[in-house]
């Protein structure tokens, strides 16, 4: 009995158009719900967390020296083939790489040469802006790499931006670890 | 010298009309945008002026330095017709739509209307009608399978829902016993039309909608299946044409949706402007025209059909003949 009430119910719904009210109300809702977008480069940028696989950078031991060994295993492993090492023997007799070069045109930010590294002498980082005029630019030599920053502290937040990115943007982030995707997501 | 008089100021409302109906399109397609980013939670066009309030104007200079390109095998002469018989239709019109009775400048009364024909309702569905050759020449002098697929689905669509929308006036007609706008505004005075004809009002919508070729009717212009339809080959100034006649068009529904069902400049409460009533009542239309393109997806073509012939023809029909027989019955003795 009920049921049958339920299906006339529905059916004079339909013919007052419940359905398509409902989904007004739902779109209308929306329009005053809070935006998800994020003004990057204009206001805002995502500031990634720092297991993020972004810059390739290099890093020095306790003596300030190079760590890397030259051992090329990260040209082997790397899928697209984008790192070239050299190596030579320096003053104290260590294998150094005399030319350290990633094509980060090529890369694909896997991660793998970290990985398979066992002087632990590079590392991916939080930078993620690689955008450039010419493609040779984005060829880095291993001093450039030496010089990057190196695994960031804090990320997962959305922090200041501006639209020169010529500098490197390291930002500290406000908000630690935990951003929260579903923040503006309207719950109904 | 007062022929010369009535003359120039005809001339200057034709102009100042044209004017406002060319640049309107810039404020609505703005509109358009922001309310389909904020319904699809984005925030819409924010980079050009103050949040985007320029984006139209970057957008009007893009298409008109673009190249203006005709395809090979077109119809050149049809092809750069169906433009303007597309655009002039939708300007005519407004010749015979009045936006409110007079108002005072520096002492003079000017009306504000280009000219109140008693037949104004037969001259605006007369004239929107040669809007839909526009439609389907363009499509057809592009030569392309999308560009005629899209006119054919035009032209069904076209006759299925002028029918409907011709009915649905005609209880508006018995209403006002007139047919020239104007009196059907005087007429609702005290009572809007939406009150005695909620029904019409209702197939006149969804028939406008149709006529407007907004969702959930944009099947001539599909962009999913069609790529654009009738337009696909279109570019440059003669493709903003066509999207001036659309924004034209959806103003034109809105405004005659207010004259004939919502009293036109007749307030109610708030004592404001009547040009302000009117100006503020289009608005809510138009804002109820983009919501609803965010709001539902498209019909299928014989959904479309079945809604038009099946739905919105019978209702259109019994409404006449029970807003007769209530005549009827009151004017009775």
């Amino acid at each position: 009995m009920s049921h049958a009430g339920d299906r006339v119910g529905t059916w004079i719904g339909w013919a007052f158009f419940a359905d398509l009210g409902k989904a007004l109300a739902l779109t209308f809702g929306y329009m005053f719900s809070r935006s998800v977008t994020m003004q990057y480069p204009d206001k805002e940028k995502w500031l990634p967390y720092p297991r993020y696989r972004g810059h390739h950078f290099l890093k020095r031991d306790e003596e300030g020296e190079i760590k890397c060994v030259a051992c090329e295993l990260c040209a082997r492993i790397c899928p697209c083939d984008c790192i070239e090492v050299i190596p030579y023997e320096d003053e104290k007799g260590n294998r150094r790489p005399a030319k350290f070069e990633i094509d980060t045109a090529r890369c694909l930010f896997c991660g793998l040469c970290e990985d398979a590294c066992p002087a632990d002498a590079i590392a991916l980082g939080q930078q993620y802006e690689f955008s450039s005029f010419s493609s040779r630019d984005l060829i880095i030599g291993r001093d450039d790499l030496l010089g990057k920053p190196g695994k960031a502290a804090t990320g997962g937040a959305v922090v200041a931006a501006r639209l020169s990115t010529e500098k490197d943007v390291l930002v500290e982030a406000s908000e630690l670890q935990g951003y929260n995707w579903w923040r503006n997501i309207r719950q109904t | 010298m007062e022929l010369i008089v009535a003359l120039g100021l005809i001339v200057f409302k034709v102009a100042f009309l044209i004017a406002i109906l060319l640049l309107l399109p810039l404020p609505l397609t703005w509109l358009e945008r922001k309310i389909a980013g904020h319904i699809q939670q984005r925030m819409g066009p924010m980079r050009v002026g103050w949040h985007g309030l320029l984006q139209p104007v970057a957008d009007g200079i893009k298409l008109l330095t673009k190249e203006d390109h005709i395809p090979a095998d077109a119809d050149r002469f049809l092809f750069k017709l169906a433009p303007i018989l597309a655009l002039a239709p939708p300007f005519v019109v407004f010749v015979a739509v009045p936006f409110g009775e007079t108002v005072s400048v520096l002492g003079a009364e000017i009306t504000l209307y280009v000219s109140n024909m008693n037949v104004a309702l037969l001259f605006v569905f007369a004239v929107i009608g040669i809007e839909v050759y526009g439609v389907i020449f363009g499509g057809w002098a592009a030569n392309s399978k999308y560009a005629v697929l899209g006119s054919l689905r035009t032209c069904a669509q076209m006759i299925s829902y002028e029918i409907p929308m011709g009915f649905a006036v005609i209880g508006v007609v018995m209403l006002a016993q007139s047919m020239s706008l104007l009196e059907i505004v005087r007429a609702q005075a005290d009572v809007w039309n939406i009150v005695y004809q909620p029904v019409g009002f209702f197939v006149f919508f969804v028939a406008g909608l149709a006529e407007a070729q907004r969702i959930p009717f944009d099947l001539a212009e599909a962009e999913g299946d069609l790529g654009a339809g009738f337009h696909t080959e279109y570019s440059g100034i003669r493709f903003a044409f066509f999207m001036v006649s659309e924004y034209a068009i959806m103003l034109l529904v809105s405004v005659l949706v207010v004259i004939l069902f919502f009293g036109g400049w007749n307030g109610v409460l708030l004592p404001l402007p009547p040009l302000l009533w009117f100006a503020l009542k289009v608005a809510f239309f138009i804002y109820v025209f983009i919501w609803f393109r965010f709001t539902f997806p498209r019909y299928r073509y014989d959904q479309l059909m079945a809604i038009g012939w099946k739905v919105l023809l019978p209702l259109s029909m019994a409404n006449i003949i029970i807003t007769g027989v209530l005549l009827g019955a009151t004017a009775a003795p």
